[in-house]
């Protein structure tokens, strides 16, 4: 059986799921950016 | 369903709701799944605990390849049909393919430098899925190259259907060449080689990447109807 395999599985770990962390940030930064936006639109229509 | 969703009014009303309880599905399925394959799953018998590292990279593979049929789809129906929505899924879904495949190809290198005494080989298997995460960049640089959206969606579409000669070379690499990696040990005549008590930590796992896959893509898609809607009034406001 091979031996030491934490040393390879918690690097993998934390990049896999650093990656994905950072996949959800930018997606909602990006969505709520541009819901502000055209909220922000949406009553100076109103008004 | 297509039809149904092909208003942009009424898909903002569909997803206004669907993409939290995909959202809340995917927190769940990895605070189930994350334990489970770290902690209470087994040790494998030959490659001990780095095994564990198949509950990323598996269904990370899976859904790199699983997100670019999507993208298949959704740019032919972008091109046939002119679908409104089609060309803003496809782009919404690429850069969460791209990170699966990123996921995929540095968890695999993690996997195959105990177990294959090697990060990385020039073999079949390896070389098609970088292949993949090349074609994903590409669609998303050639998103962000041209200005004019109608025609960035149509040349993207384009470039997608040619990347899709690429998925089954990545799925049967392993049985028309002689490679490194594996064959194929879930989905195979046969059933499945995999031991049943790391079929359940797997599967959890696949089922948290695909509910994050959903969630993210309808989230984007969101934002790009908000971007659309914003840029189209200051267009007017500007005339």
């Amino acid at each position: 059986m091979i031996e030491g395999g934490w040393d390879y599985v918690l690097p993998a770990y934390a990049i896999a799921l650093g990656a994905l962390a950072a996949l959800v940030i930018a997606v909602a930064l990006h969505t709520m950016r541009w819901a502000k936006r055209a909220k922000a639109l949406e009553q100076d229509k109103r008004a | 369903m297509l039809n149904y969703l092909s208003n942009p009014q009424r898909f903002m009303g569909f997803s206004a709701w669907a993409a939290p309880l995909f959202a809340v599905l995917a927190t769940l399925l990895f605070a189930i799944g994350l334990p489970w394959a770290l902690v209470f799953s087994p040790p494998d018998y030959q490659m001990g605990d780095t095994v564990r590292i198949m509950y990323l990279h598996v269904p990370a593979a899976s859904l790199s390849l699983g997100i670019y049929a999507f993208m298949g789809i959704a740019s032919f129906v972008s091109l046939v049909w002119r679908h409104v929505l089609a060309d803003v899924a496809a782009r919404a879904a690429a850069p969460i393919g791209a990170t699966f495949a990123g996921i995929c190809l540095v968890t695999g290198s993690f996997w195959g430098a105990p177990t294959w005494g090697t990060w990385w080989e020039w073999d079949g298997r390896l070389t098609s899925m970088l292949v993949l995460f090349i074609i994903y960049l590409g669609y998303i640089a050639l998103w962000s190259a041209i200005e004019e959206e109608d025609r960035a969606a149509r040349l993207a579409a384009i470039l997608c259907l040619v990347g899709v000669i690429n998925l089954p070379i990545v799925k049967f690499s392993v049985d028309w060449w002689s490679t490194l990696h594996q064959p194929a040990s879930i989905m195979r005549s046969g059933g499945t080689s995999i031991d049943d008590s790391m079929i359940g930590p797997l599967a959890t796992m696949a089922g948290a990447y695909a509910a994050l896959f959903a969630t993210l893509t309808l989230y984007g898609m969101r934002a790009a109807i908000f971007r659309r809607r914003v840029e189209a009034a200051e267009l007017r406001n500007a005339a």
